[in-house]
């Protein structure tokens, strides 16, 4: 009798632990997609914000009506973008417009005293960072994936199942590696 | 030896595993040598087991039976205290929900949030404890509820990357489910400790037969009650280790994290009233003879936190970083506000405005712009002085009063400027003639082929001054300069067109008056009323010469 129970348990045992790793691995992809929608929900918070700061701006930065125009210009594009490269490049690009306007906005020590720019300011860095945060957190999920599929015991698992490694949240824009030139 | 924040994580992570089930062991072994005690004692046996010895090992129904009543109570005890929790403990600190109008707290909802979104978008909740000192917390519910708490004296006295990085420290807490572990043990040994009260109390009454039996148990329970909380405090320091790994996992920011650290453990961190379960929510231990600060012996073995210079070393090793700078950069640490900040002029601002000293006959002074602008009458080349500076100079050469005063900066290289006021020139009509006049001099500048338009047109009546003035010059021959004219001096001026020198020269040899004309150019500059001499010179010239004109 022993003979029979012990393969026996030893198969349930494999079985048991092939469904555990399976299981860890779609809870980890469907982590992964949430992150992925995660951060299309801060972009577009982003969106949301930048009517009210070009408003609120507007009045006192009479001459650096281009900064301004560049930003909203940088918003519908990155609105309007339908493929995903287009979409990161287009974020990329309003990143970069919205750093050159704070920038700017240092200068004017009328609007530093105004609490409601200010206010706005820190919406708006809070949102960057949220993306920031986001995009942290999907690649931090694509690395724990893309680690237990090829660990040797899990790597079976994935073998079989089919899954395949994720790419990371890269910036494509070669551009925007370079460092920001400050204008003085 | 320096590690990396994913293996901290991943090794305290192994170590507390390992002490947590250490603990529920400990549970279930204690109750196995209650179990033996009771037999021993208590229950009854037949006599020739008795012989056996003083202690008699329970059977396996009896000791199945016990563990699994154990450990109903051990639920159920558990389901009790945590009944509730956050509303309690949040009380018993003293945390009330963020104030949504407060720009203080606005920012720190913000924080919240983008740490929250960064462990993957579970809601947290902010609270906020009105207290002065320096602290922060995180609890978790069993309904899945989670908040983090700080100290006002924190939000205003850190800047926001150390805010996130304190506040990440809190999350790892929740996210590695600390808050709900610490419970699990917590009352775990709450179980012992409410035993040995109700045992104190029944011994002191002890006329009970089976009073050996209490003590005994007294004794065994009291052994346990220390170790057990040796270990628990063992894993509370572990958990703060991981706590720190994870935060620099989450910000990727070890610096802010250690200076937040340095910052919480130098001012005072209590937070009101707070019982001996709470410390370990905290990041810093907040009572105020803790032994955190300690190294040694019993602080190594006692104390709910690590010791901050341990944990600052850690993370200082992560950031390449000595403890050295570290303080420096923290003697000159400013934080940023995020309210708006209106500009005072301070005592010192007002100091600083700029004075001069006016010579007009004697010396006046000293005047700020806004006086000199009320009294009239200063001409770009008076002499003044700054005020602290030794040197004398013409109005004209200082850049505020040139711009203040005389509304100009004669610097613009298109305009015509007075050679001596250094202002611009203003074009008028002579006798219809355009040319340029200094409004502070009355000199004028003139191209010389338009000079003999002047002398022929007589339109323009000269006034009593003129005459004299022209009178005097031909009666008195050996003074032929004009006294009064202040910028009649030995300077060489520069043409005020094409700015090279001018020769000082006679007009005419016949009239005695100078000017000076710009060879380069033929650009003749008259002085105050010198035009008007000459014209007159030129037109009553019979009155004059004796017939012989030029």
């Amino acid at each position: 009798m022993i003979f029979l129970l012990i393969p026996l348990v030893i198969a349930v045992a494999i079985i048991a632990w092939f469904f555990t790793v399976y299981n860890s691995f779609i809870n980890l992809k469907v982590r992964i997609e949430n992150a992925w929608s995660q951060i299309d929900v801060q972009l577009k918070r982003r969106h949301d914000l930048i009517p009210n700061l070009v408003e609120a701006v507007k009045g006192y930065m009479a001459y650096e009506k281009d900064t301004l125009e560049r930003v909203i210009k940088a918003r519908s594009q990155a609105i309007d973008a339908s493929s995903l490269k287009d979409k990161a490049q287009a974020e990329n690009f309003l990143t970069q417009t919205l750093r050159s306007l704070f920038a700017v906005v240092e200068r004017y020590p009328d609007l530093k005293a105004n609490q409601n720019v200010l206010g706005l300011q820190e919406e708006l860095t809070s949102t960057e960072n949220k993306i920031a945060f986001a995009r942290q957190y999907y690649n931090d999920e694509v690395r724990l994936f893309n680690t237990q599929i090829q660990v040797v015991p899990s790597n079976i698992v994935a073998g079989l199942s089919g899954f395949t490694k994720k790419e990371f949240f890269e910036i494509l824009d070669v551009a925007e590696k370079e460092p920001p030139k400050v204008q003085l | 030896m320096p590690f990396s924040f994913i293996e901290i994580e991943e090794e305290k992570s192994r170590i507390i595993a390992f002490v947590f089930l250490s603990v529920i062991v400990f549970y279930f072994l204690t109750v196995y040598l209650i179990l033996i005690l009771a037999e021993s004692f208590f229950i009854f046996h037949p006599a020739d087991e008795l012989r056996k010895g003083l202690f008699i090992l329970p059977s396996l129904d009896h000791t199945l039976a016990t563990f699994i009543i154990a450990l109903i109570a051990g639920v159920f005890h558990w389901l009790i205290s945590t009944n509730n929790l956050i509303e309690k403990m949040s009380l018993a600190v003293g945390a009330l929900p963020f104030d949504p109008k407060d720009t203080y707290h606005q920012s720190f909802k913000n924080i919240v949030d983008e740490v929250s979104v960064a462990i993957g978008g579970r809601p947290i909740e902010a609270m906020v404890i009105s207290s002065t000192g320096l602290n922060a917390f995180s609890l978790e519910d069993f309904d899945h509820r989670a908040i983090i708490g700080v100290t006002e004296g924190l939000l205003a006295r850190l800047n926001r990357a150390q805010i996130e990085a304190v506040v990440a420290h809190e999350a790892g807490h929740i996210v590695s489910g600390d808050c709900l572990s610490t419970t699990v043990t917590c009352s775990l040994a709450e179980i012992y400790e409410e035993f040995l009260c109700k045992l104190n109390v029944g011994l002191r009454g002890s006329e009970n037969r089976g009073s050996v039996f209490l003590f005994l148990l007294f004794i065994i329970l009291s052994l346990i009650n220390f170790l057990s909380r040796i270990l628990r405090y063992f894993i509370s320091r572990q958990r703060e280790y991981r706590a720190d790994a994870i935060s620099v996992r989450l910000t990727r920011n070890p610096l802010s994290l250690a200076e937040a650290l340095k910052l919480i453990s130098r001012n005072w961190r209590g937070c009101g009233a707070s019982g001996e379960k709470m410390e370990s929510i905290f990041i810093v231990n907040p009572r105020f003879d803790s032994l955190d600060d300690e190294e040694g012996f019993i602080p190594d073995i006692f104390s709910t936190h690590p010791p901050i210079r341990r944990r600052v070393g850690i993370l200082l090793d992560m950031a390449h970083l000595d403890e050295k700078t570290l303080e420096e950069n923290l003697k000159h640490f400013q934080r940023v506000s995020p309210v708006a900040k209106p500009e005072y002029k301070t005592e010192d601002s007002i100091n600083k405005t700029k004075k001069w000293f006016i010579f007009k006959e004697q010396w006046l002074g000293p005047y700020l712009l806004e006086d000199l602008k009320k009294l009239q009458g200063l001409r770009p080349d008076n002499w003044i002085r700054i005020e602290g500076e030794e040197q004398v100079i013409p109005a004209y050469e200082d850049e505020e009063l040139r711009q203040g005063l005389f509304g100009q900066d004669a610097e613009k290289k298109d305009e015509l400027c007075c050679p001596h006021c250094k202002t611009i020139l203003d074009e008028i009509n002579y006798e219809g003639v355009p040319l340029f006049k200094c409004s502070y001099c009355e000199g004028i500048f003139v191209e010389e082929y338009k000079v003999s338009r002047v002398f022929v047109r007589e339109d323009m009546p000269f006034s009593e001054d003129i005459v004299r003035l022209a009178e005097k010059l031909i009666a008195s021959k050996d003074e032929w300069r004009l006294n009064d004219s202040a910028a009649k001096s030995s300077w060489v001026i520069p043409c005020p067109k094409c700015k090279k020198l001018m020769h000082r020269q006679f007009f005419v040899y016949s009239y005695p008056v100078e000017i000076d004309r710009c060879f380069f150019c033929s650009g003749i500059w008259f002085d105050k009323q010198e035009l008007e001499i000459l014209q007159y010179f030129y037109q009553y010239k019979e009155k004059f010469f004796d017939g012989k004109g030029f």
